[in-house]
Formats: structure tokens, C-alpha cells, sequence
């Protein structure tokens, strides 16, 4: 539990909370509602996107349309450019939800107002600077690598954790679970700690010295979530690699 | 990875900047412009709307006239590409009504052409007839002439040598006027 506010002295109006959520209990889970309702608005502007895009679809793209082609074709060029022309197009869905979802879920937690809604406890902010979102995050990522390459290889994929060397083999293990580690971990720190940097900011000159920061925080955002849509669909390409016999590929 | 274990540990870094004071047990709406960040948040997303639109308009404006470039081109193309399929098939149809005249010209020609041998032969025929005929006649009228030539000079030669065995004047010449009456009588 950090508490600004006793490190710079009481009778200030906000104290700096963390750890704070909106649980819901759910059986025998308990999960933070707040980050599910800001997931719930990300996906749902998503979608709206989405709808207004195609809903009327034009021969020469304009405004939405424009707009949205213009993101998938950003899309496409990243996952062909890590996958490789010939694998790529089955993993531009994933790879641009991906992207999408971390990448709105950044921007709305750094644009949209959320503090004007008061929940019961906790606060209401990206989605993505929740650990659970973006270890969820990863781990599809890592499942859809593992399943690209079992697909690709069937279990002649393990046998080319030995490659080029056997001493690699305990090297590929650990890569295995430092992929999906390395992945949330650095979306969730630095979303969080641009909030976290804000939010202390505010805190303390709450006019005009927090915008540099923020503009920061939205290109951080930004690369945060070319990143991890990069680095996922890398890993995938990576897992479909041909590694034995180099003559065809 | 124990992610039940991460959420407890790292659950605890969710932000919030809580009013002391609303600390409410509802859903509310804070007010508050100093501490929901609303005057930054202002200014920021006006900034972002300001640069963004001139850019994003741009980006975007450039890729719509490529769009529309690309089809009016390709548009051009197919107009093209079709103006030249329908001279091709006129030019198409002109060489087969070519060809098809052509052709009922060469079956004139060869109707006429057979027509003029047809006839050629038919002629040449009727006149080797004709030749052969007018040979035979021919022949056989030498043929008769020298019958006859053949018969008068044995005649000739029968009464020659009658004469010869021992005739008078008298009768000599009454013979001679005989052959002489029967010759000239035959010869007219």
C-alpha cells in the first residue's frame, strides 16, 4: 500500500490509492469489476468501430471506412513483415485484436476521463494495467505460438528446441516461460507507471504540468502496443520457422 | 506460472486517485475538476484532435486519392481494353464476311470453270465424232474408187487379152464400140 498523500504531509484533498478494486464475486472467484467495465467499453468501441466501418461499405473508402482500412492494412504489413508472406494472413486476426484491444485500452485509459465515475472502491482505468489482462493477454499469445508450431511441425516442433545446438534445450524451457512473463510484465509496468506518473503528478500541480507527461504517456501507449502486437506475432512466426535442413523455405 | 499468486501480489498496484472525502459506497460522479484531471485531459485531447485530424486527414486523405486513383485507372484500362476487344471484333467480323465472299466467289469461279470444260470437252467430243465420220467417208470412198479402178483395169486386161486371141476388124470394132458404149454409159 503506497499512500502519497503521508509522504507529503495530510489535509490535502486526494490521497494516492493503490491496490484498490471493485471486486465482484463470481463463485469462488473474485474479479475486479472495473477492469472488466472498461474492457466492456474498449471492446464495445471496438465494435462500433467496426459496424460503422462496414456498414456501408464504398468502392473509394471514405471516413470510417477510410480510417479502418487504413488500420488493417497497418495490421497486415506488421504480422506479414514478422511471419513471413506465406503464413501470415491466418494471424492477422489475432495479431490485430491484439494490437486493437491493448492499443484502445491504452489510449481510452489515457484520454477518457474515468474519474468522473465514482465506483464503490477502486477506479475505473485502462484495462491494461491490470495484471490479470495483460498476463491473459500473453498467455493466448503463448498458446497461439505453441499451437502455431505443434500445427506447423506436430512434435517435431520440441525436437527443434535442440537446434542448432542440444545446449539450447533447457535455454528454449525458460524462453517458454520468460515469453509470456517478459509480454505482460511490460505492458502492464509501463501502463501502470505512466498512470501511476500522472496520477502523482496531478496530484500535485494538478494544471498544465501533467499534459507533457500524458503526451508522453500516449506515445508510450502507443509503442506499448505496436510491441506486444510485434513481439506475439514474432514468437508465431518464430514457432513455424523452418530450423532443420535450410534448403527449403 | 501461478497467476492466482501474480494477481495477489501485483493486484495491489491498481491506482486510483480516491477522494478522502467521497469515499461513498455507490456508483457516483465526481465533480471535482482538479482531481478527475478533466482540465488536462481537455487540453490534451484538444491537442490530439488539433495535430491529429491535419495528419490523420492527410494520411488519409492520400490514401483515398490513391484509391480512387488506382480504380480510375484501372477503370481506364478496362475501357480501354474494351473499345480495342470491340474494333478486334468488328475487324473480326469484317474478315469473316471477307473470307465468306471469298469463298463464294472461288465456288463461282470453279461452277464456271467447270462449266466451261464441261462444255470444251463436249465440243471436242462432237468433233473427234464429227473427224472420225468424215474420215470413214472418206476412206471409204477411195476405198470404193479403187474397187472400182481395180475392176475396170481387170476388165481391161480380160478383154485385152480376149482381143488379142484372134478377133476382126469388124468385130474388134463393134467390141471396142460396145466397151466403149458400156463404159461411157457407166461413166456418163
Amino acid at each position: 500500500m503506497l499512500n502519497v498523500s503521508n509522504v507529503l504531509n495530510s489535509g490535502l484533498i486526494a490521497e494516492l490509492e493503490v491496490g484498490q478494486h471493485f471486486y465482484w464475486h463470481l463463485g469462488n472467484f473474485k474479479i475486479h469489476g472495473q477492469v472488466f467495465m472498461a474492457s466492456w467499453i474498449v471492446i464495445a468501441a471496438l465494435l462500433i468501430a467496426s459496424i460503422l466501418a462496414t456498414r456501408n461499405v464504398q468502392r473509394v473508402p471514405s471516413g470510417m471506412q477510410n480510417f479502418m482500412e487504413y488500420a488493417l492494412e497497418f495490421l497486415r504489413d506488421l504480422t506479414r513483415t514478422q511471419i513471413g508472406e506465406k503464413e501470415y494472413r491466418a494471424w492477422v486476426p489475432f495479431v490485430g485484436t491484439l494490437f486493437l484491444f491493448i492499443f484502445v485500452s491504452n489510449w481510452g485509459g489515457a484520454l477518457i476521463p474515468w474519474k468522473l465515475v465514482e465506483l464503490p472502491s477502486g477506479e475505473l482505468a485502462a484495462p491494461t494495467n491490470d495484471i490479470n489482462t495483460t498476463v491473459a493477454l500473453a498467455l493466448l499469445t503463448s498458446v497461439a505460438y505453441f499451437y502455431a508450431g505443434l500445427s506447423r511441425k506436430g512434435l517435431g516442433y520440441f525436437a527443434d528446441y535442440a537446434q542448432p545446438t542440444p545446449i539450447m534445450v533447457p535455454f528454449k524451457i525458460i524462453e517458454d516461460f520468460t515469453k509470456p512473463l517478459s509480454l505482460s510484465f511490460r505492458l502492464f509496468g509501463n501502463i501502470l507507471a505512466d498512470e501511476l506518473v500522472v496520477a502523482v503528478l496531478v496530484f500535485l500541480v494538478p494544471l498544465i504540468v501533467p499534459i507533457p507527461l500524458m503526451i508522453l504517456g500516449l506515445f508510450t501507449s502507443a509503442i506499448q502496443a505496436l510491441i506486444f502486437a510485434t513481439l506475439a506475432a514474432s514468437y508465431i512466426g518464430e514457432a513455424m520457422e523452418d530450423h532443420h535442413g535450410g534448403e527449403h523455405e | 506460472m501461478n497467476v492466482e499468486l501474480m494477481t495477489h501480489f501485483w493486484s495491489g498496484t491498481g491506482i486510483g486517485l480516491t477522494p478522502l472525502l467521497a469515499h461513498g459506497d455507490g456508483f457516483g460522479l465526481n465533480t471535482n475538476i482538479l482531481e478527475t484531471n478533466l482540465f488536462n485531459l481537455v487540453i490534451v485531447i484538444g491537442l490530439l484532435v488539433y495535430f491529429g485530424r491535419g495528419f490523420l486527414g492527410k494520411l488519409l486523405g492520400t490514401r483515398r486519392e490513391n484509391i480512387a486513383a488506382a480504380i480510375r485507372e484501372a477503370e481506364e484500362r478496362q475501357g480501354i481494353a474494351k473499345k480495342a476487344l470491340a474494333e478486334q471484333q468488328t475487324k473480326l467480323a469484317q474478315a469473316q464476311q471477307e473470307a465468306e465472299r471469298i469463298r463464294a466467289n472461288a465456288v463461282q469461279a470453279a461452277e464456271k470453270v467447270k462449266a466451261e470444260i464441261l462444255a470444251k470437252s463436249e465440243q471436242d467430243v462432237q468433233r473427234m465424232r464429227e473427224d472420225a465420220s468424215r474420215d470413214l467417208a472418206a476412206e471409204q470412198e477411195r476405198v470404193v474408187a479403187q474397187l472400182r479402178q481395180r475392176a475396170v483395169a481387170q476388165a481391161i486386161t480380160q478383154v485385152e487379152s480376149r482381143l488379142s486371141g484372134g478377133l476382126n476388124e469388124d468385130q474388134q470394132r463393134q467390141s471396142v464400140d460396145r466397151g466403149l458404149a458400156l463404159v461411157g454409159g457407166d461413166q456418163k
